[in-house]
């Protein structure tokens, strides 16, 4: 069975800094995944070459065999590969609930203009039982009506996060999604993490600082140190090896 | 069942605006006022569909309504078309050029592009002063037949009459503006407001960030040729300082004034951009004045223009959330 991620010796520099230097991983099967590294380690360089914001000076990136290194992020979000952004991101003026009901629409230009006159179909009515479900997870249920700016930091991060998993992605890739948020927010996020991921089992590739956070949401954890990948295993083994001590965890 | 407070006033404006001969049949000029604001208040919703949804500034955009106004005077005077293909003929050219400009222009970031349809613009405005042979230069074209009567069993409606014009300019208005309605209400119009919202998250949730754009920019300038094409028809001449830099920097100015990104922004901007100087002509000297200062506090007090404020009143009254916000 081919890996559902594969990413294979990626480099990228910016000037003169070489963010990525030949860094390679596989995900070869259903998880939570770990991305952790210290600062200027190449963790958000490489996310955003997995999420074709950035394109690779070499290398390559497989979605499920397929190549998608420097393919837009529209047609990879097409393919199934949602993503939050480091700095929390939600549409500020809709509501909660279209914000969730955003993500679900197809963004085709040709079914939107066949969609112009069907706002309030049997689909939509579907998808805003899903939204309204989602949103009740995260306790956000009672705020569905109200404009997403009306909304704390922790409880944005939680609507952008669940935003993703309408478009029912194939690989959700989370950018530090534990900044920003209190200890009693970070548990719901974790419970509702966990949870979503065992209704979908699909990969969730997380990149965090919070160690604690990730090491218990995760089951395998990739560090990457100066570019390049230096250990990819579990979370206890991840833990307990020298290399990863000194270069990150001290 | 509750109306919000977009359809209330939509509701007036259109119940105005078709009782406007009945109530002004015996004042022309106010029907030539509104006539003209109306004119304005087509190209001025396609300048909403693209700033106030989308989030893109043109500066160039009367130059394309000049191109609809030129190929529509020039079908009907010189081809002898009637007055619907040639309406027709100048929506799409406008919008042909749209798509010519948008090709490269819209991978351009927001002040580049801004600068380039201004560019735009200021190039159309000296080919429409240039070129002699086909638009009369300077001297602009004069003479450009009105549409023909319209016969209903023993109705008939003369276009060529101020009032017969005014019904005509407010049929297609009304159509432009229930365009805009429909637009902004389905998935296209939620695509086009997350890109003003946040272009990176629009892209990361499957929006053709370009393609998107540039359906918006095509649709706006053919708007803005339909709108174009009425003026030079209202004003049986088109001459190039109608559609010169002034004048789509005073479209743009009506949609602030309006309220941006608000289904009635566009209408009551132009309302109140081309009737409010008229009406102040007794103090000829003052109005300009006058018209800066209502700009200037607007700006400071109600920056999302009249509709905005029009908003946060309402709110107030109503102690509630107001239902005027875009598509909802």
């Amino acid at each position: 069975m081919s890996a559902i991620l594969e990413v294979s010796d990626i480099s990228k520099s910016f000037g003169g800094i070489q963010a990525v230097n030949g860094a390679s991983f596989t995900l070869d099967h259903p998880g939570i995944y770990g991305l952790i590294g210290p600062n200027g380690a190449g963790k958000t360089t490489m996310f955003d070459i997995i999420c074709g914001r950035q394109v690779p000076d070499a290398g390559k990136v497989l979605f499920h065999s397929s190549r998608v290194d420097g393919v837009e992020p529209y047609k990879l979000s097409r393919q199934g590969l949602a993503r939050t952004f480091q700095e929390c991101r939600v549409l500020p003026e809709e509501t909660c609930l279209d914000n969730v009901l955003f993500a679900a629409q197809s963004k085709r230009m040709t079914s939107e203009m066949l969609q112009v006159f069907t706002r309030n179909t049997k689909h939509r009515r579907d998808a805003e039982v899903e939204a309204r479900r989602l949103l009740r997870l995260i306790n956000l249920e009672q705020y569905a009506d109200q404009p997403a700016s009306d909304l704390s930091y922790g409880q944005r991060r939680l609507l952008e996060i669940v935003s993703c998993f309408m478009s029912k992605p194939r690989i959700l890739l989370l950018d530090e999604p534990a900044s920003g948020i209190n200890p009693t927010l970070l548990n719901t996020l974790r419970d509702f993490l966990v949870e979503l991921y065992e209704e979908t089992k699909i990969v969730f590739l997380i990149v965090e600082h919070n160690m604690e956070f990730i090491m218990s949401l995760a089951s395998t954890i990739i560090v990457m140190h100066q570019g390049r990948v230096l250990m990819q295993g579990a979370p206890e083994q991840v833990q307990a090896d020298e290399s990863v001590i000194d270069a990150y965890l001290g | 069942m509750k109306l919000s407070l977009s359809t209330i006033v939509t509701i007036v404006i259109l119940a105005f605006g078709a009782l406007a001969p009945f109530i002004f049949g015996g004042q022309p000029y106010i029907l030539y006022v509104l006539t003209l604001a109306l004119c304005y208040t087509i190209p001025a919703i396609g300048v909403n569909i693209l700033y106030g949804y989308t989030g893109l500034v043109s500066l160039g955009h009367m130059g394309f309504a000049g191109v609809g106004a030129y190929t529509t005077a020039l079908l009907m005077k010189d081809v002898g078309l009637p007055f619907v293909p040639s309406l027709f003929g100048g929506m799409f050219a406008a919008g042909f050029l749209g798509f010519l400009v948008g090709i490269p222009c819209l991978r351009l970031r927001s002040h580049y592009f801004i600068i380039v349809t201004l560019a735009v613009g200021m190039i159309l405005f000296t080919l429409f002063n240039n070129l002699d042979g086909l638009t009369g230069g300077a001297e602009g074209l004069p003479g450009i037949p009105r549409p023909g009567n319209i016969e209903i069993g023993s109705f008939v409606l003369d276009f060529r009459s101020l009032t017969g014009f005014y019904v005509l300019t407010f049929i297609i208005a009304a159509l432009t503006f229930g365009l805009q309605y429909i637009l902004v209400r389905s998935d296209f119009g939620r695509s086009l407001s997350s890109l003003r919202q946040d272009e990176s998250l629009a892209a990361a949730r499957g929006v053709n960030v370009f393609g998107h754009k540039l359906a918006a920019f095509v649709l706006s300038t053919a708007i803005a040729g339909v709108g174009g094409a009425m003026k030079v028809l209202f004003l049986r001449a088109a001459a190039p300082l109608s559609f010169d830099m002034n004048e789509s920097i005073n479209l743009m100015m009506m949609l602030i004034l309006g309220g941006a990104g608000y289904l009635v922004g566009p209408v009551i901007g132009a309302i109140t951009f081309i009737a409010l100087p008229e009406f102040l002509r007794v103090a000829a000297e003052m109005r300009l004045i006058f018209f800066g200062f209502v700009l200037l506090i607007l700006a400071r007090f109600a920056p999302r223009g009249i509709c905005g404020a029009a908003e946060v009143a309402y709110r107030k009254l109503a102690n509630k959330e107001a239902n005027v916000v875009r598509y909802t």
